[in-house]
């Protein structure tokens, strides 16, 4: 069952391995923020659902330049501090507002990062989100991406500080879809209804007719783990409670989540 | 004891009921909106009584002056301002030192409570406003506080809340008005916990009182935080509902149109047949 | 959670004004919508919440008995004041007034008060000893651009909707007792504009204002009157562009004034 908590709210009262936003005290496990967590499942973690960016080494980043001095560029990136790229750092010369992309290669103790291999965008627009959802808009194995880039046909780049970069395609629908997915990136059936909505499968074996029909109650506070949307034909009939894997440290334990894609019937 | 009673004062233990029709224990009517303003990273709206409140969180963000960054931990500053309308006696735009005693109390309430340590050498700015008041305007502000840093996605060990305790017109009472404040034997005792654990991170008093009939206030008080807690905790669920999708509510959605109720029922034969047969865009 | 300002958002801002379009889709003369709510802070003797868009700004009055000027014994005064608070935008300080807040404070002012909004002689209690004096603020809780029009429609839905406090023999307020409501003569409203890409656009959104090259206000009252004017930022208009704006104005304040005049 799903359930919303708040900081300090119980998370488990048994031993479990840990996940991501939560604490331990006196034997138990409590959230750390405001989230989403299951309550079954062998882990106990909490999906954060607000804030700012964490910087992980390893994501990919886009950033926009705050502010120009002699030694180098102050490049904002959503997150609690500015990082800073020195003139020998970039190839181009760059002017503030410009957007860049890299990868965060450094973290240091302070939250401050460094980037490899930083380089301009040319052109394209950028969409701001809340930097914690924004694994949701890249799925497992990049499954939601796929199916955002088939649907608009945009270039894009999904900068996991919680910026988007489209350039070409659809990009009103781009902008209206990640919208939703933003909004409501912690409810059950997110994939399929986006696959419904563009008509596309994001993963393509063939689909699958299921029998079974079974109406979901509207006014549902939580979840069934299993959530079974009647079907008329070929669409995936169920849906895991989906989580994301996300990869990179947290200081104290590991942020794992399964992101679980349908199952064939 | 405490302070003689006037002959036109009202008498609690006599009339068994509060000038406001309350009971002893009761609180006045609450309510709290989480995410009101855009442009902040967490943001509340609180109502208790005739207090009306706005809370705002900036932050973690690079902390300014640098002088005041610590290399260990993020700095939590808090300013709490009264509008000059909020009050019987318009009072001054510039801070005074009743604002500054108070912004200081409540920053230190709430650093007990944020993981600090996980962003150094940055602040998290806090901003109270209050645009109407009615006693209990400090316990407001730090109540909408915690939940606007919650919005904001603020680790936290618990969330704080908080509520005025006390005496007046002789009877141990919750959550005192301006009437009761201005009581001859009038005590406030204004009180912060975690409600998780019932440690108390904010504390004062100001009257005449014995050690038996301050406990007797404070174990008012902390019961009527935890029931405050239970009002914080829904507001804060309020922003997000468990409902489930379907590729009809998000067609809707995304298009900008309301989705009708028999889309989140089971969406309908047909429109699943339009949706597949739709081309996919390359 | 509003990031910086991209340089990004802006180049788009003044390509789209070159299209003849604006991001909300607006028309270049149309203001967005707003709600009003009056009265609803009940230690203000009158008090508005305006939400112009996503702006945000509450108002509130407070009247109080003070010494008139020698030169103007029978004669009481307005004093409005403003703030941008921290709360509303990352890039606002608290502290020190900074220059907006005061400008913005100061034209609304005179917008109410050379619009002789208030008739001050029925503020007088005793000639040369006491007179009503009008304490109008507002507070600017989120801004999204226009804290001039928001503040303008604040302080006059505020005032149409004040009270007079009862004062007892010495001159002294009568706590929550009122002998009527504040009667006024004119109702000004503030309308601004901004120029981009060399198109004038009315109601400027907070990116809007970041992308303009220069912005004008001018108070229009329902008698075909003009009460106050600024320029402001550092471009140019002509005495053509002027005029528009001012035709403009008249046309979108008496929409605002049937909107608050329903209250």
């Amino acid at each position: 069952m799903k359930k919303i908590v708040v900081p300090g709210e119980l998370v488990s009262s048994e031993r479990k391995k840990l996940g991501g936003n939560v604490y331990v005290a006196n034997g138990k496990v409590y959230s750390k923020v405001l989230g989403i967590t299951e309550e079954e499942g062998d882990i106990a973690s909490v999906v954060a659902l607000e804030g700012k960016y964490m910087p992980t080494v390893g994501d990919v980043v886009i950033g926009v330049v705050n502010r120009v001095v002699f030694a180098g560029f102050g490049i904002n990136l959503n997150s609690f501090s500015d990082c800073f790229i020195p003139k020998s750092g970039m190839r181009e010369e760059l002017k503030q507002g410009d957007v860049i992309m890299g990868k965060i290669e450094y973290v240091n103790e302070m939250r401050e990062a460094d980037l490899e291999f930083p380089r301009k965008v040319f052109g394209g627009e950028i969409i701001q989100v809340t930097a914690v959802r924004t694994p949701r808009l890249i799925g497992k194995n990049g499954s939601m991406l796929d199916l955002l880039k088939r649907g608009t046909g945009c270039e894009l780049i999904i900068g996991k500080n919680g910026r988007i970069w489209a350039r070409g395609g659809n990009i009103e629908l781009l902008k209206k879809v990640v919208k939703f997915i933003d909004k409501n990136s912690y409810k059950s059936n997110l994939t399929s209804s986006i696959e419904g909505l563009f008509g596309i499968e994001a993963n393509s074996p063939a689909p699958q007719m299921q029998q079974e029909r079974v109406a979901p109650n509207a006014n549902a506070k939580g979840f069934a783990k299993k959530a079974q949307a009647p079907v008329a034909e070929a669409t995936k009939a169920t849906e895991e409670f989906e989580t994301i894997e996300i990869e990179g440290a947290d200081e104290a334990s590991n942020q794992s989540q399964k992101d679980d894609s349908e199952d064939a019937a | 004891m405490s302070g003689k009673q006037r002959e036109d004062c009202p008498d609690y233990k006599k009339d068994k009921k509060r000038v406001d029709g309350r009971k002893m224990d009761q609180l006045r009517p609450l309510s709290i909106k989480v995410g009101v303003l855009p442009n902040a990273d967490g943001s509340a709206y609180l109502e208790w009584g005739q207090n009306k409140v706005y809370a705002a969180v900036h932050g973690p963000r690079e902390a300014l002056p640098k002088h005041t960054a610590s290399p260990y931990k993020a700095v939590v500053k808090v300013q709490y301002r009264m509008a000059t309308f909020s009050v019987p006696q318009r009072k001054q735009p510039r801070p005074n030192r009743r604002d500054m005693e108070i912004s200081k109390v409540l920053a230190e309430a709430l650093e007990r409570v944020i993981f600090t340590e996980q962003f150094p050498n940055t602040e998290i700015a806090v901003f109270v406003e209050v645009v109407d008041s009615n006693a209990g305007s400090r316990v407001a502000c730090l109540t909408a506080a915690a939940c606007a840093l919650a919005d904001a996605g603020l680790p936290m060990k618990d969330l704080i809340s908080a509520t005025g305790c006390g005496k007046g017109f002789n009877e141990i009472i919750l959550d005192l008005n301006k009437e009761e404040e201005d009581a001859p034997d009038a005590v406030d005792i204004p009180l912060a916990i975690l409600p998780n654990s019932n440690e108390i991170a904010l504390l004062q008093m100001d009257g005449l009182i014995t050690k038996e009939e301050f406990n007797r206030a404070i174990q008012m008080g902390i019961k009527g935080c935890k029931d405050i807690y239970e009002i914080q905790k829904k507001a804060l669920a309020e922003k997000f509902e468990l409902t489930e999708l379907t590729p009809a509510i998000a067609k809707a959605e995304v298009k900008g149109e309301k989705a009708s109720a028999t889309d989140a029922a089971k969406p309908s034969k047909t429109e699943k047949k339009e949706v597949k047969a739709k081309k996919v865009k390359k | 959670m509003r990031s910086t300002v991209l340089e990004h958002d802006i180049a788009q801002v003044v390509e789209m004004v070159r299209q003849g379009k604006r991001l909300d889709g607006r028309g270049f003369e149309e203001m967005r919508a707003f709600t009003v709510e009056v009265n609803k802070y009940l230690n203000a003797e009158g008090s508005a919440r305006v939400v112009l868009g996503e702006t945000e700004v509450v108002a509130g009055l407070k009247m109080e008995v003070g010494k008139p000027y020698p030169d103007n014994p029978d004669a009481g005064a307005i004093s409005v004041g403003a703030e941008m608070l921290a709360l509303a935008h990352s890039e606002y300080e608290s502290g020190a007034p900074s220059f907006d807040e005061i400008e913005v404070a100061r034209v609304v002012d005179r917008g109410i008060r050379e619009g002789k909004a208030l008739d001050f002689e029925k503020f007088c209690i005793k000639s040369g000893e006491a007179v009503w004096i009008a304490y109008l603020d507002f507070y600017a809780i989120n801004s999204d651009g226009n804290l001039f029009d928001a503040g303008s429609i604040a302080c006059l839905a505020t005032l149409m909707n004040g009270k007079k406090p009862k004062i007892d023999a010495n001159n002294k307020i009568i706590d929550n007792e009122f002998e009527g409501k504040l009667e006024l003569k004119r109702l000004p409203l503030l309308t601004t504009f901004v120029k981009i890409a060399g198109k004038i656009l009315v109601d400027p959104t907070y990116l809007e204002e970041k992308a303009a090259e220069t912005r004008f206000s001018v108070a229009t009252t329902e008698d075909g009157l003009m009460s106050a004017m600024q320029k402001g930022m550092n471009g140019s208009f002509t005495l053509d562009e002027v005029n528009y704006m001012i035709d403009v104005a008249f046309k979108v304040g008496k929409e605002t004034r049937k909107q608050i005049q329903k209250l």
